[in-house]
């Protein structure tokens, strides 16, 4: 067939698959802003997008553009992927995804020991003296063969074969739009990646390189594009509705956020008036009282526990930042001397880190039990031995330190800085290796002390280590949970004490099923954090100024 | 470029095979369907559907079931049940014992539910039946129930019964059937003896007894233990909502009105009931609100620990004396106690809703409730002379007859909140209570504000 003949026939196939994904798109568009359903307009306007490159393939095609051929791959990839995905959802693909690291255990013996120890071991090993024989090649081959028939046996792949047949056959129609796209993108991306049409548009082994280059790097871009990016526009959206996970979702506009940000200052006729006299107490409640001089005033929220929630968790960073940071940082400095037995310390103190968090703070909130607990037990017998010493008569504090609301958050961030430090140290360590040995040998010459040193040289080179430290503190600590979750037994007591921001849109999202309101606060979570992280960076950037790095 | 994307393909296809069988072992679970649409307001339950026949290829069927176990015990004793039934109903079973307590069972159901990736047939507890039947999530049993030979209401606690049966839409009880209570429990105060004796504090048992075991020998009984000083307590209770309901129960008072839809944390009642716990933990009788009591009653730190049929096994394991005793009667002339209780339900998206009846119905048969029981965690939901005297066999041999005497007087059943959000006002209950008992506020303050909060969980 001639050459223009083929581009012709290439052009009026992009021509038909755009007019069919744009017929898809537009139809389900529509469809879905009657709904409002997002999710299925997102899908559909992803499809009018196809049907755009589509179009623009077809017009470079027709000019003997190479660009048309980068358009042509790029669209029929997508399209295989997204025919792909249809077809998995359609047969339950992703469901057995679940199954597959229940029955995948039954396929570990094969995998291990036959394609893997003995099959590789077998086909590969060789000797400087002896190379591998083919024989012993063509029976390590067998064996990892026999290893992977015997793993795709082990976790059923004869019943599953039957049972996709029958997924197949049960998905009609459907089932066989999927695989015919499927085959038609493989079939033209085979067309559009070979000679002679690749060499009729001019592709040139440059231009190659960089589209394998965006292959590989495909999985992994479409991967945030379906399970970062989309979710997290999904929540953006969700955030404009009153979404309960179920159906109703209602579009509701900036009614969550006014929820969360609502607040009412009322003047009172005596401090002590009650709240009720003064608000509305159906949709406000109080937050907190002023009293000025001859006048009070209640302070009221659509939302207190959001407030409430706010308010501990930067008294929570605020405490839990500076105790995993500075320690972190002596403790480094301490480790990276040259003693004895340090590789060790090391590693014992970076376990805390690893540590599940859940086994962490069940133990810590056996440890904090006022009655039977370690941490009253050494305070009750150092004062006791205080008191017998001296003679003094120090009485016992028997710290309540998870059912008193003045201790629970404190307790919190004793655990969560115990187990942050040992990863800092790490940072730290790493970060004071790269210090140039020099400048301390120089600065010795001239006479600096070891507080100099550190004040001096030590922490103006640690600089930006010490910023990437303390963003991730700071993010980690504004966004604590499982801590809160697993002390308090997720309610966040006592009373609200360690109510945090990520518990209370817990509660929300999962408890009481409002996930609008969850995602709203969602947002707002994360505008605090930016807040934070952006001025970390200023001060960073003023510091390093000043420190003239 | 062409040996990568020989190899792309062979990958892709060696891992669709590999999924695809992965997919094979999904019992036969149905494909994702939208949830029925959730009512904002209490729902006409949908019109009952007649009871469709059994799929012929039953054999194939395969249910996915679910309950939250106490421990890996229980756990065992679930599986071995699940096997049991499935040769009973010729239908496969796989049994999923979900999270602990402290692991959001109801949560990640919800979720999964939300997912269209739920059992078919799961434990839910009793206060969150509205929650789930408000959102469109449960079955009507009541069809297949009709059918069913040998069944009936009374069979079980008419307690939990009527709100398994409630329909929102009418307000009446017996018109539909959300499901099958599992197991019912109820408060004891479980007692380290050697204590008690050692502090010269009366024998709790012998107390009951003799029908002189109210608020005010109990607080004596405990004032004695702590009177032994260290940081031994003559009470303990968790924070949660059963154990300080019991003592508002106990005094007249509860957490709602009569007819359930208002707070009624301010009334008289409710508040003296808080009033004498606040005494206790304000005097330090009691392990401080908020604190975990059971690991120092293990360690033999507190007098009496209140708690339920679920922490005996537990403790059964502690190396002092102890047994149990029923709650004490406060002004009201009752203990107060609480019927707690949880039922098997079946999802409304279930693709085999005859057989996950027959399933239901198969779980809260006497002779698996017995099993269940002899772990000793639960007390059978099917009520019978029989029943109760098989429970007081089961080990261990303690006084297995102070649970039965909270049931029989006239305890409170754990209910769900038809007319609101029971976590919405559970929440902020808790927060209020938790201030009250730790010595934030006072009970003045308390009972000028405790209904603010808690009101808002209430349906306008």
């Amino acid at each position: 067939m001639s050459p223009a003949r083929v581009l012709a026939l290439l052009v009026i196939w992009h021509g038909v698959l755009s007019l069919g994904l744009f017929g898809v798109g537009i139809s389900g568009l529509l469809r879905a802003w009657h709904a409002l359903d997002v999710v299925r307009g997102a899908a559909h306007a992803a499809a009018v997008w196809l049907a755009v490159l589509s179009a623009a393939a077809a017009l470079c095609i027709a000019r003997r553009a190479h660009l048309g051929r980068t358009l042509s791959l790029v669209t029929h990839y997508l399209v295989f992927v997204a025919a792909l995905i249809g077809l998995a959802s359609l047969l339950d693909w992703f469901k057995g995804l679940d199954d597959l690291a229940d029955y995948a255990a039954r396929g570990t013996p094969f995998l291990m020991a036959f394609v893997i120890v003995v099959g590789y071991a077998v086909r590969t090993y060789e000797r400087r003296e002896r190379p591998v024989s083919p024989l012993r090649r063509a029976i390590g081959a067998a064996v990892m063969i026999a290893g992977g028939v015997g793993l795709a046996l082990s976790v059923g792949i004869t019943t599953a074969l039957v049972s996709w047949v029958a997924k197949l056959v049960a998905g009609g129609w459907e089932a066989l739009g999927w695989i015919g796209l499927m085959i038609a993108s493989l079939f033209m991306l085979r067309v559009m990646w070979r000679a002679p049409v690749a060499l009729w548009l001019g592709a040139r082994s440059v231009f190659n390189e960089r589209l394998t280059g965006w292959l590989f790097l495909s999985p992994n871009l479409l991967g945030f594009a379906l399970f970062f990016a989309g979710p997290l526009l999904f929540s953006l959206y969700v955030s404009f509705t009153n979404w309960d996970a179920f159906a109703r979702r209602d579009w509701v506009g900036l009614e969550n956020y006014a929820r969360v940000f609502t607040i009412v200052v009322q003047p009172l006729a005596t401090p002590d008036q009650p709240a009720s006299e003064a608000l509305d107490i159906r949709a406000y409640s109080e937050l907190f009282r002023v009293h000025l001089p001859g006048q009070s005033f209640l302070v009221g929220a659509r939302d207190r526990l959001f407030w409430i929630a706010l308010g501990n968790t930067l008294r929570f960073g605020a405490m839990a930042v500076p105790l995993s940071v500075v320690p972190a940082l002596l403790l480094a400095v301490l480790l990276n001397t040259r003693l004895p037995g340090m590789r060790l310390y090391r590693t014992l103190y970076f376990i805390p880190s690893i540590a599940a968090v859940v086994g962490v703070a069940l133990i810590w909130q056996w440890m904090y039990n006022s009655q039977v607990g370690w941490i009253n037990y050494f305070i009750t017998s150092a004062i006791n031995a205080i008191n017998q010493v001296l003679g003094t008569r120090i009485p016992d504090p028997q710290i309540r330190w998870l059912a008193d609301s003045n201790y629970a958050l404190l307790s919190v961030v004793i655990m969560s800085a115990w187990q942050w430090i040992g990863f800092n140290t790490v940072l730290f360590l790493a970060g004071l290796q790269t210090i140039p040995r020099e400048l301390y040998e120089a600065a010795t010459v001239d006479g600096a002390n070891g507080r100099q040193r550190f004040f001096y040289i030590t922490l103006p080179m640690l600089a930006p280590t010490t910023l990437y430290v303390l963003i991730t503190s700071t993010i980690q600590a504004l966004q604590v949970f499982d801590q809160v979750f697993i002390i308090s037994n997720g309610t966040g007591g006592p009373g609200t004490s360690t109510l945090t921001m990520t518990l209370n849109l817990y509660q929300n999202g999962f408890q009481s099923f409002r996930q609008g309101y969850a995602s709203a606060l969602a947002w707002v979570l994360f505008v605090v954090i930016f807040i934070f992280t952006l001025f970390q960076f200023r001060r960073q950037r003023q510091a390093s100024g000043a420190y003239d790095l | 470029m062409k040996s990568y994307l020989s190899s792309f393909v062979r990958l892709a296809f060696a891992a669709s095979m590999v999924l695809s069988a992965a997919c094979v072992a999904t019992p036969a679970a149905p494909a994702p369907t939208q949830p029925a649409p959730a009512q904002p307001a209490p729902a006409q339950p949908e019109q009952p559907t007649e009871p469709t026949a059994a799929p012929t290829e039953a054999a194939e069927v395969v249910l996915r079931w679910r309950t939250r176990p106490d421990n890996k015990e229980e756990a065992d004793v679930y599986a071995s049940i699940s096997e049991e039934v499935s040769r009973k109903i010729g239908v496969k079973l796989v049994y999923e014992p979900g999270g602990s307590e402290t692991a959001s069972y109801q949560d990640v159901l919800k979720t999964e539910l939300a997912a269209g990736t739920a059992p078919d047939v799961f434990w839910i507890p009793g206060t969150d039946i509205a929650d789930f039947v408000q959102r469109g999530l449960l079955l009507d049993l009541r069809p297949y129930a009709a059918k069913t030979e040998g069944y009936s209401d009374d069979n079980f606690y008419p307690e939990p019964m009527f709100h398994l049966t409630y329909n929102p839409a009418t307000g009446k009880t017996g018109e539909v059937l959300w499901g099958l209570p599992r197991d019912v429990s109820t408060f004891v105060l479980y007692l380290n003896l050697d204590l008690i004796n050692e502090a010269g504090a009366p024998d709790p048992r012998e107390l009951a007894k003799a029908g002189k075991w109210d608020w005010a020998a109990f607080e004596e009984v405990a004032r004695k233990v702590t009177a032994l000083g260290g940081e031994i307590k003559g009470f303990g209770m968790n924070a949660w909502w059963g154990p300080y309901g019991a003592f508002m129960n106990a005094a007249g008072g509860g957490f709602f009105n009569a007819e359930r839809n208002a707070c009624n944390l301010t009334s008289k009642e409710s508040l003296e009931g808080l009033a004498f716990l606040k005494k206790l933990y304000d005097e330090g009788l009691a392990v401080p609100y908020g604190e975990d009591s059971e690991p120092p009653f293990r360690a033999g730190k507190v007098g009496m620990f209140q708690n339920g049929r679920w922490a005996t096994p537990g403790i059964s394991t502690v190396s002092f004396n102890w047994d149990v005793v029923e709650l004490p009667k406060g002004p009201s002339g009752h203990m107060g106690n609480w019927l707690f209780w949880g039922a098997y339900v079946v999802n409304k998206n279930t693709k085999y809703p005859e057989l996950a009846w027959k399933l239901v119905d198969a779980l809260t048969q006497p002779d698996v409730q017995a099993k269940v029981a002899a772990r000793g965690t639960n007390i059978p939901s099917r009520r019978g002379e029989a029943v109760f005297q098989e429970f007081l066999k089961i080990l261990p041999e303690k006084n297995n007859q102070a649970f039965l005497n909270g049931l029989a007087d006239k305890p409170t059943a754990e209910g769900p909140l038809w007319t609101g959000s029971w976590p919405d006002f559970d929440r902020a209950m808790g927060a209020k209570v938790s201030d009250l008992l730790t010595g934030k506020i006072t009970l003045e303050e308390f009972a000028k504000t405790a209904c603010d909060e808690p009101s808002k969980a209430f349906n306008p």
